[in-house]
């Protein structure tokens, strides 16, 4: 097996779900769990792909699946915080709803035929003297601009939320948000920011796997990415750092199985097909036993309560 | 001396009901002064209201002698109000420094400048005696510490006027002194302190004026100099109370539950009992008094089978409680009204019916084969006699009991917990939250079950209560019994003062 191809594919399925986990990692942060990510993105990948084929630009179509993410998000924000109403079952509408959607605006505009549409993909872009680096350099800087942009996120949202007064504050709305209003922090306004940037990083995440992936939109072309990025926040420790960490070992495990599968034609693929997904299932059962997360994660919050 | 604030005619409805109705506060510059009331007289309202978590529904608010309205809390702060609320604010998943500094507007600058801020923090600290580890994360330190990061928290805000929200509820009494020597402190420096108490010792010694409120209005407003506790008490508990219309009986029959030397939790003054012993008689009703959350709440789960004494022994009808389990004791005869009847007393969801039968289904005239197969006709015509019978008031059996007004919830409770004739009955805040008509049909229906040769245990917060249909009063107060009065002719002073701790 090449370890060079396989470091490289590992990097590039980790990288839809790293911003999708990083979009759970904002949403939890204000005490909103959203497990509506994969209706988000296979909005945001549809709208991405229509873009991208329409104008020609991947660019312009990533800017589209992060519009359309916020534009879904929004239905789970107006009901979980304006209405309170439960997180889990809006998180679960969106899921059905938002890939049912997708599904019919696409067959309307492109019919239902046997022949996939195709648009283009993004270039790869090296950067200059990194990419000399031995060996390594190749591999992690010669990529798509959304692999760096996936990764500054990561380092982006670690200041974010350990050096600056607005990521203190952030937290605090999903710790404790009765405490941070008496000290004068908009707790509904930041609640809806979050769900925002949640919307727009799980758009962008669905965008990237029909504009940077595979040059196509299929019905489930998301295939539980998003369920996957909520246990990598979960595996992560709700840091950005170890968000990183568990969404690699979770493309790992995808690039392994990809590998297994061309190399062992007799195995039926089916079984190393399960492996990304056994994993995440070993991941939660060994890290998901401890209460981490934020103290008032998924609870509503209601401002003149008794 | 100058006055800070005043709240003029103060009134805050949720709903049909008053929390606070009409009330006036001034208080001046350099002061401390007492917000002195039992429970549900409206204190933390009037001071939610001050301090922008709640809108008024009238009255005016006035910060050195300017109108303000305060909208919310960050303008509170920005006028310079301070609150310590009787519940914490503090983040626990963050240090002291970091709950200090949070929502922090003054600086500009996107990072946290930690060093200039420690220094001013420390300053700060040194000169009021607040001693804090700023590193520490806020569920490593004592409760008084995190008291100490909290009023730290508001002076840090430029607070001119400290609320605190009954600030020594969690104190050990160390704690407490600490706590005195900040306040007098922080006079010094001439800032003003809002104490809200009901603990009659502590406000003696820390305040200077004491406005006292009842029933979400105010008394009056009086100097430190010119009361003391007897007084207050009278005022805090509206004393001028028409004699009992209720007959009170004198001689109970055999005891029908004994505690003798029951402990439970008992370093914990607000939730523990530390050495009961009480009788309970057939045919008597006893009311236990005291203010909310003294071990009130712990005595009726015991008495019940809910919760099981560390220490002690209990006998039910003469023998000995081998087990407390809630079914033993139903299966004994205890019935019980529970303090939260939306909690513990019902089924919001089911319907009236459903909720008069829970305990009986097992019946054969309800089920056959004890509770397999429900005899929905039965219990609807069962249901409907009942509803005559204890006059509740809905649209039909049929209807979920939560849409249902208090009083009707509670008229739902009696006839379950009452048509079995029960031995003994443990009634606790019956009538809390009723209306007088309401609250008369519960006391009349307790009185029956005495007179069938019940033994009734109410523990009640509201006084007036107690004293108007118990046989014997039993005061309660950190988990002691401070003593026991007959309920003819009660000592009404001198039980106001052990119900204060005295």
């Amino acid at each position: 097996m090449d370890i060079g191809e396989l470091i490289l594919s590992t990097v590039r399925m980790a990288t839809p779900i790293l911003l999708v986990a990083l979009a759970e990692l904002y949403s939890e942060r204000a005490g909103l769990v959203n497990i509506g990510l994969d209706g988000i993105m296979s909005f945001g990948a549809l709208a991405g792909f229509m873009v991208c084929f329409i104008t020609g630009s991947p660019f312009l179509g990533i800017l589209a699946g992060a519009m359309g993410g916020i534009l879904i998000n929004m239905i789970y924000a107006y009901c979980t915080i304006s209405l309170c109403a439960e997180q889990i079952v809006y998180g679960m509408a969106i899921n059905i709803f938002a890939p049912a959607v997708a599904s019919f605006i696409y067959r309307i505009y492109f019919g239902v035929s046997s022949t996939l549409a195709q648009d283009t993909l993004m270039k790869s872009i090296a950067i200059p003297y990194l990419k000399d680096i031995p060996f390594l350099g190749k591999l992690l800087f010669d990529q798509t601009p959304m692999v760096y942009f996936a990764y500054l996120m990561v380092v982006f949202t670690a200041i974010f939320f350990n050096k600056t007064k607005k990521g203190l504050n952030y937290k605090a709305v999903g710790e404790y948000p009765k405490a941070a209003e008496t000290l004068g922090i908009n707790v509904i306004r930041q609640k809806y920011v979050a769900c925002m940037i949640c919307g727009a990083l799980a758009g962008i995440g669905g965008a990237y796997l029909t504009t940077c992936y595979v040059n196509t939109y299929s019905d489930g072309v998301v295939a539980g990415r998003g369920f996957i990025a909520l246990s990598a926040v979960i595996f992560g420790r709700w840091s950005s750092g170890g968000v990183l960490l568990a969404c690699l070992l979770f493309g790992f495990c995808d690039a392994l199985q990809l590998r297994l599968q061309i190399m062992n034609t007799s195995t039926p693929y089916q079984l190393f097909q399960m492996i990304p997904y056994v994993c995440t299932l070993v991941a939660l059962a060994a890290f998901g036993i401890k209460k981490a997360g934020p103290k008032a994660n998924g609870k509503p919050y209601m401002r003149e309560e008794r | 001396m100058e006055e800070i604030l005043r709240m003029e005619h103060i009134t805050k409805q949720f709903g049909s009901v008053y929390a606070n109705r009409d009330i006036n506060l001034e208080v001046r510059r350099g002061e401390v002064h007492t917000l002195l009331g039992e429970n549900g007289a409206g204190k933390s309202t009037l001071m939610n209201v001050l301090f922008g978590l709640y809108q008024p529904t009238a009255g005016q608010i006035y910060l050195n002698g300017k109108p303000v309205k305060i909208t919310s809390p960050a303008e509170a702060v920005k006028l310079g109000i301070g609150m310590v609320h009787q519940h914490f604010m503090l983040v626990e998943a963050m240090t002291v420094f970091e709950n200090i500094i949070l929502g922090d507007k003054r600086t500009k600058g996107v990072f946290i400048d930690r060093d200039a801020r420690r220094k001013e923090i420390t300053e700060l600290a040194d000169r009021y005696g607040l001693e804090v580890e700023l590193d520490k994360p806020i569920t490593e330190i004592a409760v008084g510490a995190q008291q100490r990061v909290e009023i730290l928290k508001a002076l840090y805000r430029g607070a001119e006027l400290l609320v605190l929200d009954e600030p020594t509820a969690a104190l050990t009494d160390l704690e407490v002194e600490g706590l005195f020597e900040i306040i007098e402190k922080l006079k010094k420096e001439n800032k003003s302190v809002i104490f809200i108490s009901h603990k009659m010792r502590e406000v003696l010694k820390i305040s200077d004026r004491i406005t006292v409120l009842r029933a979400g209005q105010t008394v009056c407003t009086v100097e430190r100099s010119e009361t003391d506790g007897a007084k207050l008490a009278n005022l805090m508990m509206g004393r001028e109370l028409a004699p009992s219309h209720y007959e009170k009986i004198e001689q109970p029959g055999e005891p029908v539950m004994t505690l003798d030397h029951v402990s439970y939790h008992k370093a914990s003054k607000h939730s523990g009992l530390n050495d009961i012993s009480l009788s309970i008689g057939r045919g008597e009703i006893v009311g236990i008094a005291g203010v909310d959350g003294n071990g009130q709440s712990q005595l009726a789960q015991i008495v019940t089978g809910v919760l099981t004494p560390d220490e002690g022994e209990a006998d039910l009808k003469g023998s000995k409680v081998a087990k407390f389990t809630p079914n033993g004791f139903i299966v004994e005869n205890v019935a019980h009204i529970p303090e939260d009847r939306n909690k513990m007393g019902l089924i919001g969801n089911m319907s009236v019916q459903d909720n008069i039968v829970l305990k009986s289904t097992e019946e054969p005239r309800f089920s056959d084969g004890h509770g397999a197969h429900l005899k929905k006709k039965a219990i609807h015509e069962y249901a409907l006699s009942m509803q005559e019978k204890y006059d509740i008031r809905c649209e039909s059996v049929e209807q979920e009991t939560r849409n249902l007004s208090g009083g009707n919830q509670q008229k739902v409770i009696l006839a379950r917990e009452l048509e079995g004739n029960p031995d003994l009955l443990v009634a606790v805040h019956p009538t809390r939250g009723l209306d007088i008509g309401a609250t008369r049909f519960v006391h009349d229906s307790m009185i029956d079950a005495r007179g069938k040769g019940c033994g009734v245990l109410l523990i009640s917060a509201d006084f007036d209560e107690v004293l108007e249909i118990s046989d014997r009063i039993i005061v309660m107060f950190e988990g002691q019994i401070m003593g026991v009065y007959p309920g003819k002719n009660p000592p009404i002073e001198e039980i106001s003062l052990a119900m204060a701790g005295k």
